[in-house]
């Protein structure tokens, strides 16, 4: 079967309310973006996968549509794919099925939010059971925050270590031109930052951000032709468990475990926290980095505040995780996924810039939606196996 | 718990639900001139610079030939009815303006729809007063003797309009099938919670489903589940945010009721504001529900959950 990289990427410079453009210029620029890396043209790429966060953030329904005038795709293959927080490596994972298939060769992949235009918490809430749990929802935020303060009694997670993660991820953002937000904090400051859902404050929430990422995959003998700097893709996956189903204690995600064990074999990646040289996980609150370290590996059960204490994630330690600045440095929900996913193929190709790990050859890529349910993991590296 | 039967005393037809949602929406650089423009009751197009497609209203890309390059132009008020359609909203038309390549989406203001007929010539009919939104252009009028106008340069144009508020209301009636009917006139008519037993791992679950989704076997029997519980998890909640039930500060708590493996999402209430700080409300807590004088047959008929006395569940 035919392997597949990632030959192109582009993003677009984030930020909290782009009013120069309207919901389909924003993914038309992280889509001129990496043609231009990929030295391609529309005509080039045999069908496009568009992935974007629920309609409710922007009110357009089925956003695809538009899309096609905006990306001057007509006439060929377009879908979208939605996943919450995930949504964007769900979306590479279509592109990848389309070229495993042999349904096409070349498949753009664009992924995009505008969360300035809508009401987010708001939105979030409806993708609750309207008759269970939606009229005492908070978004996402009261779950995400509830189910820290569970980790913090079982796992350790305290408030320290995840300030830690903001303190990190933030720091690196500005090292990266497209971040949104580039302030560095201290842990202090995320401490005393005003409590939004608590234990989460503040400083421990990602921006609300516009903006788009788009990738190009091709196949093998493409990718070569292409480019001398293909970023391989060794392993992708995304997993689910039932929402509501019974004995879900969520302190650790099963759907993580499983993902990262599946794409782990594909990858021949057997001593995660040696073989990884760099990971971009996406982490919608601090709480979930803390998390992310544990269900991939990276560190035993409960070890996750003595990793990020120890410095070992920073960008000078033997497992930098984010030097983009993750979700800290822009969140632009549909497409923050394929930021990740973008990112660690900028890694393994050394185009990362002033936050590239030196000598990166393979990354770890995580992302997520749903209710902690619906969970991706994904290698990429710098050669083909 | 007892094992009871589980047929509603009452028909539980649909939840009435309403979703009503702001939006702040940009328009792009293009069509927020087009919007702007329709106040000096001009109406502005884009001539593709590749293609020479001309579009209206002014779009910010091609989709003829995906080109991002263009002139704006001034589109004649004036041109051919391609299609229609009597709504109890209005008359939907395709207007295909004068030297413009796409048919312009809008309507037919005036006249009897029964004088309309395939190709007949129309004229825009302006608002009065113009609120700087695509409907300050009205619609059509038919125009029987009104001549075919050129497209003109734009010139000098307005400044564009980049962002539009929109209110999204949307009304839903949520079917409450067998299950969620016998667990909510439960609720409503006797404060009684209901679940449903998976006869292959012995799991209450609730709400009460039709099947289990971890063994994936049709539940068995109805059980009545008490109205005490522990917390898996909880936090803290000081956001306010649009729909949002109870005044902040309070409590969000995912409760698992006694006997059951699932989580029932709500608040724990009735705390002081040293309580909400210290902390004291942990995983772990026993709660119990405080029925309210309420009987919506939804959860809004449990007020919140206090803490109570009992062995913490670690």
């Amino acid at each position: 079967m035919t392997q597949i990289a990632i030959v192109g990427t582009g993003q677009t410079v984030h930020s909290r309310r782009r009013l120069d453009v309207s919901q389909a210029g924003l993914a038309r620029e992280a889509v001129t973006e990496a043609l231009l890396d990929a030295g391609l043209g529309m005509d080039d790429i045999d069908a496009v996968v568009v992935a974007s966060g629920p309609a409710m953030f922007g009110s357009v329904n089925q956003p695809e549509k538009w899309l096609v005038d905006a990306l001057g795709a007509r006439y060929k293959p377009v879908v979208r794919v939605t996943s919450g927080g995930g949504t964007g490596l769900a979306g590479a994972l279509q592109a990848m099925n389309q070229i495993k298939a042999g349904l096409a060769r070349r498949v753009l992949v664009v992924a995009y939010d505008k969360l300035s235009e809508g009401a987010l918490q708001a939105s979030i809430s409806t993708l609750y059971d309207p008759f269970w749990g939606r009229e005492f929802a908070v978004g996402i935020m009261g779950f995400s925050a509830a189910y820290w303060r569970a980790r913090m009694d079982k796992l350790g997670h305290t408030e320290e270590a995840a300030a830690m993660v903001s303190v990190k991820n933030r720091k690196n953002a500005m090292l990266n031109p497209k971040a949104h937000v580039k302030k560095e904090v201290t842990v202090e400051e995320v401490l005393a930052s005003k409590p939004l859902c608590w234990p989460i404050k503040l400083l421990d929430v990602p921006p609300i951000s516009d903006g788009a990422c788009a990738v190009i995959l091709a196949a093998e003998d493409d990718a070569a032709a292409i480019t001398d700097r293909p970023a391989w893709i060794r392993g992708m996956a995304y997993y689910s468990e039932a929402d509501n189903g019974p004995n879900r204690s969520m302190l650790q995600s099963v759907p993580l475990k499983v993902a990262a064990a599946r794409v782990y074999q594909n990858a021949g990646v057997t001593n995660p926290r040696r073989q990884f040289d760099v990971a971009e996980l996406q982490e919608p609150y601090t709480c979930f980095e803390l998390s992310y370290y544990e269900g991939l590996g990276l560190c035993p059960e409960g070890g996750a505040a003595e990793l990020i204490a120890s410095g070992a994630t920073e960008m000078s330690g033997d497992i930098p995780v984010n030097p983009s600045g993750g979700c800290m440095g822009a969140n632009p929900i549909g497409a923050t996924a394929l930021i990740r996913l973008a990112e660690a193929a900028m890694q393994v190709t050394g185009k990362a810039g002033a936050h590239q790990i030196g000598g990166a050859e393979l990354a770890l890529v995580q992302a997520g939606g749903g209710w902690a349910n619906l969970r991706g993991v994904a290698v990429v590296g710098a050669t083909k196996d | 718990m007892t094992t009871t039967a589980g047929l509603p005393r009452e028909v539980m037809g649909a939840m009435d639900a309403r979703l009503s949602m702001p939006y702040t929406l940009t328009a792009g650089a293009a069509t927020g001139v087009f919007l702007a423009e329709l106040a000096q009751q001009r109406i502005v197009g884009t001539r593709c610079s590749a293609c020479e497609t001309i579009r209206v209203p002014a779009q910010d890309f091609c989709g003829d030939c995906g080109g991002d390059a263009h002139d704006l132009v001034i589109v004649p008020p004036s041109g051919d009815l391609l299609a229609w359609t009597v709504t109890d909203q209005g008359t939907v038309a395709l207007v295909l303006l004068d030297g413009t390549d796409i048919p312009f989406l809008h309507q037919v203001v005036e006249g009897d729809p029964a004088a309309l007929s395939m190709g007949a010539r129309v004229t825009a009919v302006w608002a009065a007063e113009p609120q700087g939104a695509v409907m300050d252009l009205m619609g059509f009028a038919l125009a029987p003797s009104e001549p075919v106008h050129a497209v003109e340069e734009a010139g000098e144009t307005a400044t564009p309009i980049e962002q539009l508020n929109y209110q999204m209301v949307l009304d839903y009636q949520h079917a409450y099938g067998h299950f969620y009917g016998s667990l909510f006139d439960g609720i409503k008519n006797d404060r009684r919670i209901r679940g449903v037993r998976c006869p292959s791992c012995r799991n209450v679950l609730v709400p009460p489903r039709a099947y289990c989704e971890a063994c994936f076997v049709r539940t068995g029997d109805w059980v009545d589940v008490p109205d005490t519980g522990v917390l898996q998890a909880c936090s803290v909640v000081h956001i306010e945010f649009i729909g949002q039930r109870v005044p902040p500060p309070y409590v969000y708590a995912e409760i698992v009721l006694d006997g059951t493996s699932t989580r029932l999402i709500h608040t724990v209430g009735g705390l002081s504001a040293e309580a909400l700080r210290s902390g004291s409300v942990h995983p772990g807590s026993r709660v119990q529900a405080v029925w309210s004088d309420r009987r919506t047959g939804s959860l809004s008929d449990i007020d919140f959950f206090k803490v109570i006395d009992g062995p913490a569940d670690e």
